[in-house]
């Protein structure tokens, strides 16, 4: 799944680690997360959604077929 | 002067609950290891006998039921990703001592060397640790 994870981040400078820490999970995660290794849970995208004050939709955009 | 991410909450990349989790599980595996082989070198070796005997023998059981519970806890509180990482490496170790298990009774009955109980535990174990790590990495 395509993300705009890094953009967002870079938008309001924040490290991975940060995005990490203020949604209690590991770098790793977030790192998988935005380099389309790992699809996240539900309620992280929900959490990533809150956090970017963005729909999941603007995050998250599925592989095209 | 300490980083905003090297917070209460959180050390080393991961979620302060999650290093701690994984502190207790590598103590208990450890203690667990160190009583079976006290255990059994108590036993071998006759310097205990009778019910003193029974009780050397339960107890690294009940360390390892220690073990697992701490385990299980750790899934149950883990980052979601490690909780995957760990779950999937399980599936390895299991699938790896299931097939060497059940693969080397045939091959005993063709003429193999007979092994002993534990060994599939071994191939699980090892199999677990290089799943655990294989996914890590491919993970980062």
């Amino acid at each position: 799944m395509k993300n705009r994870l890094k953009v967002l981040r870079a938008e309001r400078d924040w490290s991975q680690a940060r995005v990490a820490q203020l949604l209690g999970v590991s770098r790793q995660t977030i790192n998988a997360v935005e380099t389309g290794k790992y699809d996240p849970s539900l309620p992280l995208a929900f959490a990533l959604s809150r956090l970017f004050e963005r729909s999941i939709e603007e995050i998250f955009e599925p592989n095209s077929e | 002067m300490k980083s905003e991410v090297e917070s209460s909450s959180w050390r080393a990349g991961m979620p302060r609950r999650d290093w701690r989790n994984q502190w207790h599980l590598i103590g208990w595996i450890f203690a667990w290891m160190l009583s079976f082989v006290g255990a059994s070198a108590l036993l071998r070796f006759g310097w205990v006998g009778g019910s003193a005997g029974y009780l050397v023998a339960l107890l690294p059981n009940l360390l390892g039921v220690a073990t697992f519970w701490s385990f299980l806890r750790f899934l149950r509180e883990a980052d979601e990703l490690q909780r995957k990482i760990r779950l999937e490496a399980l599936g390895w170790g299991f699938g790896c001592g299931a097939v060497f298990m059940v693969g080397y009774q045939l091959l005993e009955r063709a003429g193999f060397p007979p092994i002993d109980t534990a060994d599939p535990l071994v191939v699980m174990s090892f199999a677990w640790a290089m799943a655990t790590l294989v996914l890590t990495r491919r993970y980062s």
